[in-house]
C-alpha cells in the first residue's frame, strides 16, 4: 500500500486535465459555438492518439507483436467483441514468445 | 467509460431539439432522479468490471501499488485516457506528457459537456459541475437518451456516474491484486494489452463512419518518424496532433 509522491502528483494532474475537459466543453458553451471544423478535429484526436500508440508498437515489435495486432483486429471483426478479440490477442502474443 | 464507448456512437452532438424550449426552465434535481441514474447504470456492471480489472492488472505491470492504482482510478474516472497514459509511464514520470495524453485522450468529453449545456446550464453550478465529474461515455449516452424521452431530472447522470464510480474502483483494486500476483507481464503478454485494445477499440471507430482512416494513419505513421528521432513518450502527442489535424482538415474539405 505504498504511494509514491511523484505518481500522487501525476494521478492529481492527471485528474484535473481529465475533469477541466469534462467541466470546459460545457463552460465554455457560454461563450463559443463549436464550429463543425473544431468539432472534427476533436473527435479525430482519440483514434489519432491510439494510431500513434499503435504505430511505434508495431514497428518496434517482432512476429509476435505483428501476428498479435492481427488477431486482434481479425477477431474484433470476426465477434464484435472487445475482451474475446483481446484475450486471443494476448494469449497468442504469450504462446509465440513461449516458443 | 469504457473504452468501447470512446466516441460517442452515432449520438447527435446538438443538443435535443424537442427540449430546447426547456432552455429558461431549471430541470429538476431529485434524489429520486438519483437513485435511478444509480439503478440504470448497473447494466454497464459486466464492462466496467472488466475493464476496470485490466487497468488494475496493467496498473500492477507498471508497478503502480494498489493504493495508488484505486487513487488513479477514483480521481481520474477515464478508461481510455487511463490506460493510455500509462503507457507513458516510466522512470522519472513525465508530467506534462502524462498531462497531454490525458488531455488528448479525454478531449472528446469537452464536445459531450458542451451537449449537455442547454440541459444543465439553469441549475446551480455544484449541480452542473458537480454532475460533470461523473461524465463518462456510457451515462453521457445514457443521460442524453433518457432526457429525450422527455425526463428532466439532471440529477439522473450523477446517479449513473455515482454507482459506475465505486464498480469501477473495486474492479482496479482486485485487478491491481491479481496482476501483482501474476508476476512476469512479459511471460503472459500482459504488456501487449493495451496495444491489443485499442486495436480492436479502432475497429469499431470505422463501422461509426466518420474521419477515421487518415487520423489514424497519420497518427500511426508521425509517431514512427517521431520516436525514431526525439527520445520519450513524445511521439504519441506528436502522431496524436498532427493525426486530428489532418482528420479536422479534410472532414471538412470534404463536407
Amino acid at each position: 500500500m505504498s504511494l509514491d509522491p511523484e505518481v500522487l502528483v501525476a494521478i492529481l494532474l492527471m485528474a484535473l486535465t481529465t475533469y477541466l475537459c469534462r467541466a470546459g466543453g460545457f463552460f465554455l458553451m457560454r461563450f463559443v459555438p463549436i464550429t463543425p471544423r473544431v468539432e472534427a478535429t476533436l473527435r479525430a484526436l482519440p483514434i489519432a492518439l491510439m494510431g500513434a500508440i499503435l504505430g511505434p508498437i508495431a514497428w518496434n515489435g517482432g512476429p509476435a507483436e505483428w501476428v498479435g495486432l492481427l488477431v486482434a483486429i481479425v477477431a474484433m471483426r470476426l465477434s464484435n467483441n472487445e475482451f474475446i478479440a483481446v484475450l486471443l490477442a494476448i494469449a497468442t502474443v504469450a504462446g509465440i514468445r513461449a516458443v | 467509460m469504457p473504452l468501447r464507448r470512446l466516441v460517442c456512437r452515432g449520438a447527435s452532438l446538438q443538443p435535443p431539439v424537442a427540449n430546447m424550449s426547456d432552455t429558461a426552465q431549471r430541470p429538476s434535481f431529485t434524489w429520486l432522479g438519483f437513485r435511478l441514474g444509480a439503478r440504470a447504470a448497473l447494466v454497464l456492471l459486466p464492462t466496467l468490471l472488466l475493464y476496470g480489472f485490466a487497468f488494475g492488472v496493467m496498473a500492477a505491470a507498471k508497478g503502480l501499488s494498489s493504493l495508488e492504482a484505486v487513487l488513479f482510478s477514483g480521481l481520474v474516472y477515464a478508461g481510455g485516457a487511463q490506460m493510455a497514459s500509462l503507457q507513458a509511464w516510466s522512470d522519472p514520470l513525465p508530467l506534462l506528457a502524462i498531462c497531454l495524453t490525458t488531455a488528448a485522450m479525454n478531449a472528446r468529453y469537452l464536445l459531450m459537456g458542451a451537449t449537455l449545456h442547454a440541459w444543465f446550464a439553469p441549475l446551480p453550478a455544484w449541480q452542473s459541475y458537480g454532475s460533470l465529474f461523473a461524465m463518462g461515455d456510457a451515462n453521457w449516452a445514457m443521460a442524453l437518451r433518457h432526457h429525450r424521452a422527455g425526463f428532466s431530472d439532471a440529477a439522473y447522470l450523477a446517479g449513473t456516474g455515482f454507482s459506475m464510480w465505486f464498480v469501477w474502483i473495486g474492479a482496479t483494486f482486485a485487478g491491481q491484486l491479481f496482476g501483482a500476483l501474476m508476476g512476469d507481464p512479459q511471460r503472459l503478454g500482459i504488456d501487449f494489452l493495451l496495444a491489443a485494445f485499442f486495436a480492436a477499440v479502432s475497429v469499431t471507430f470505422f463501422r461509426q463512419g466518420g474521419a477515421t482512416a487518415v487520423p489514424l494513419v497519420v497518427g500511426v505513421v508521425v509517431a514512427i518518424v517521431v520516436q525514431a528521432l526525439v527520445p520519450g513518450p513524445w511521439y504519441m502527442m506528436c502522431g496524436a496532433l498532427a493525426g486530428c489535424i489532418a482528420g479536422g482538415l479534410t472532414s471538412v474539405a470534404r463536407s
